[in-house]
């Protein structure tokens, strides 16, 4: 698929244009919405959220070879932004404090796909224990793939304070888990 | 790479497989649809008219061949093919493609033909080497996928033979069905180079979509059945001329402590069972999605239905078995039995051998010795044995962490393949 020429389609305003951009990496941007997002269902609605967004401010996108970086930004602030919207109504930031209640509430979720592997949940809970930035930027990289200067775009940082982010997280996770492979 | 970020890859390799859930598109549709536009503009009549009229051209210049059917049917491939496949060939079901290769080692490769309909693509294709092709059961070319418009279709599975100089190799290749809309696909495959490399190929070819064959059944069942550890969730049946495939999601705990665990659902058409060609399931959101594989249906079909014999289910047992009366006799309950072989100790610590059906799987293991609880460490050194009667015995050792002669053998419950003859009526019209 030629990128570009969809890109200047949906700036024209066509939908399907910009439908079609999107679908062709919807598995890409399905898993960084279920990240920030941990259930199916709010990953849809986040991802309905940017579509709607992208659709508004496409005009506003200047390089159309930045589409996809842009989309994805575009895509994480809708999860933040939903999450905090969630996050007035339900104060899971208690929850999150006690480890156990964690876990319960990881295992209530109806569609978490990761239900029966424990060191999945091993892993998830190391990650409760860093700072929202730490995590957000140790999941972009190791679980998306993404290059320190995507990372530094999406979280509007420079990109050494992503790279420091990353490198502190890390250590903190060792220090906690040390070298032990079980849970 | 240490062990954090050892395992925070394995866990990009676990997202990896997670796959946007179809209805995704569909929200996405209707969430544009309801966006407030960038901007507005009027577009005046007489470009509506040029719209309109060049929308038509396309819609009919790219279905122009819908009116030229010709089918075609493919020589050669005779012992390869399962009667169903070879009748519809003998019907000429199948579309002429003979677009050739040349292998690195010199094989040429022709791909003779394909098949579609809404389950599957089967390729048809030859590979010739008048100097002989070295191991025919390995040769240099390794298809993975097709692609074409909105088409990205894997590989499934595949036969092939060869002549008797092995000369030449006969196959055929399944992959996951196609789009309509495709009018060209590409085969990707890779080929073996130097060193054994491994080099990425493709071969383009035309495709009618006119000439697919048409599905004979398509609906969807909608009917849950709740087994001990959750529901399965039987979604729908699609039925072509080449097979029959159920599709569905479950959600049960103990799925994938026992093998097999759906090979106890039966396709009944017209009062006999549908042969079974394949089953499989993957992790997806919301569960676990499955297909179960039957033969194509009979013709005329009067009825249908899905009959769950058995699945995997779960018995709490909350057992203490005393382990000095271990031995020749077995425990049994539910019907089941489990003999304890062997109760000894080693440096290694409580080594227990048992005994039990297949199908059996024991949980919550721990031993009681002097008021002590001790749970197990892991099991090892698991055999099949068979029984003069046909029965087939898992014999396996349970370890645990400790020194001491245990008392009581403590079992919370079990996993099995349990009697569940649940009936799901498929209506046929």
């Amino acid at each position: 698929m030629n990128a570009v020429r969809y890109v200047k389609k949906a700036k024209k305003g066509n939908k399907e244009a910009l439908l079609q951009l999107i679908l062709a990496e919807k598995d890409d941007y399905y898993r960084l919405a279920l990240t920030y997002m941990g259930n199916s269902h709010d990953a849809m609605d986040a991802m309905e959220d940017m579509i709607v967004r992208l659709y508004e401010n496409i005009g506003q996108l200047k390089k159309e070879e930045a589409f996809y970086s842009w989309s994805r930004t575009i895509l994480a602030n809708s999860c933040k932004a939903l999450l905090r919207k969630r996050q007035k109504l339900v104060p899971l930031d208690d929850a999150a404090m006690n480890g156990k209640l964690t876990e319960d509430l990881a295992l209530a979720l109806p569609s978490d796909p990761y239900r029966h592997s424990d060191q999945q949940m091993d892993i998830r809970q190391m990650l409760l224990h860093l700072n929202e930035q730490q995590q957000e930027a140790i999941q972009l990289k190791y679980w998306h793939d993404l290059d320190y200067q995507t990372i530094a775009d999406m979280m509007g940082v420079p990109i050494g304070t992503v790279k420091s982010r990353i490198f502190q997280g890390l250590k903190k996770m060792r220090e906690l888990y040390g070298g032990e492979t079980d849970g | 790479m240490d062990n954090i970020e050892k395992r925070l890859t394995e866990e990009n390799r676990r997202l990896n497989t997670i796959a946007a859930p179809e209805e995704l598109e569909a929200r996405l549709r209707s969430a544009l649809e309801g966006a407030a536009p960038a901007r507005t503009k009027r577009i005046s009549v007489v470009w509506r008219a040029a719209a309109a009229a060049i929308l038509l051209i396309v819609i009919f210049g790219y279905n122009y061949n819908a009116f030229a059917f010709y089918g075609k049917k493919l020589l050669g491939f005779d012992e390869l093919i399962s009667s169903t496949l070879q009748e519809l060939n003998d019907q000429g079901m199948g579309q002429l493609v003979d677009r050739k290769a040349t292998l690195s080692d010199g094989t040429e490769l022709t791909i003779n033909g394909i098949m579609t309909d809404a389950n599957q693509l089967i390729l048809y294709y030859t590979l010739t080497n008048p100097r002989g092709i070295d191991d025919w059961s390995d040769p240099p070319f390794k298809p993975s996928r097709i692609t074409g418009f909105l088409t990205n279709s894997h590989l499934e599975s595949g036969v092939s033979q060869p002549n008797e100089g092995q000369t030449e190799v006969k196959g055929t290749i399944t992959f996951e069905p196609v789009s309509p809309f495709a009018k060209k696909l590409t085969l990707h495959y890779f080929e073996l180079g130097e060193n054994n490399q491994l080099i990425d190929q493709t071969l383009s070819f035309a495709y009618d979509p006119n000439q697919a064959m048409q599905t004979e059944v398509k609906q969807s069942i909608g009917k849950k059945a709740q087994v001990d550890k959750g529901t399965i969730n039987f979604q729908s049946i699609t039925a072509t001329p080449t097979m029959t495939m159920i599709e569905g999601s479950l959600n049960v705990d103990n799925f994938d402590r026992l093998p097999g665990a759906l090979d106890g659902i039966e396709l009944i058409a017209n009062g006999v069972p549908v042969e079974r060609t394949g089953s499989g399931h993957g992790s997806s959101i919301g569960g676990r999605k499955f297909d179960l594989r039957y033969n194509p249906l009979p013709k005329p079909l009067k009825s249908l239905e899905l009959v769950m014999k058995e699945f995997a289910g779960y018995q709490q047992l909350d057992q203490r078995l005393p382990l000095a009366s271990a031995g020749e006799e077995p425990f049994t309950w539910e019907g089941k039995e489990l003999w304890v072989k062997k109760v000894t100790i080693t440096s290694q610590g409580v080594e227990i051998t048992i005994a039990t059906e297949e199908d059996v799987l024991l949980d919550g293991v721990s031993i009681e010795t002097q008021g002590k609880t001790i749970s197990l460490r892991t099991t090892v050194g698991q055999i099949e044995t068979k029984l003069e009667d046909g029965t087939i015995l898992k014999e396996r050792t349970l370890l645990f962490d400790s020194q001491a002669k245990p008392e009581y053998l403590r079992i919370k419950g079990m996993h099995y393949m349990k009697e569940y003859n649940v009936v799901i009526d498929i209506p046929v019209d």
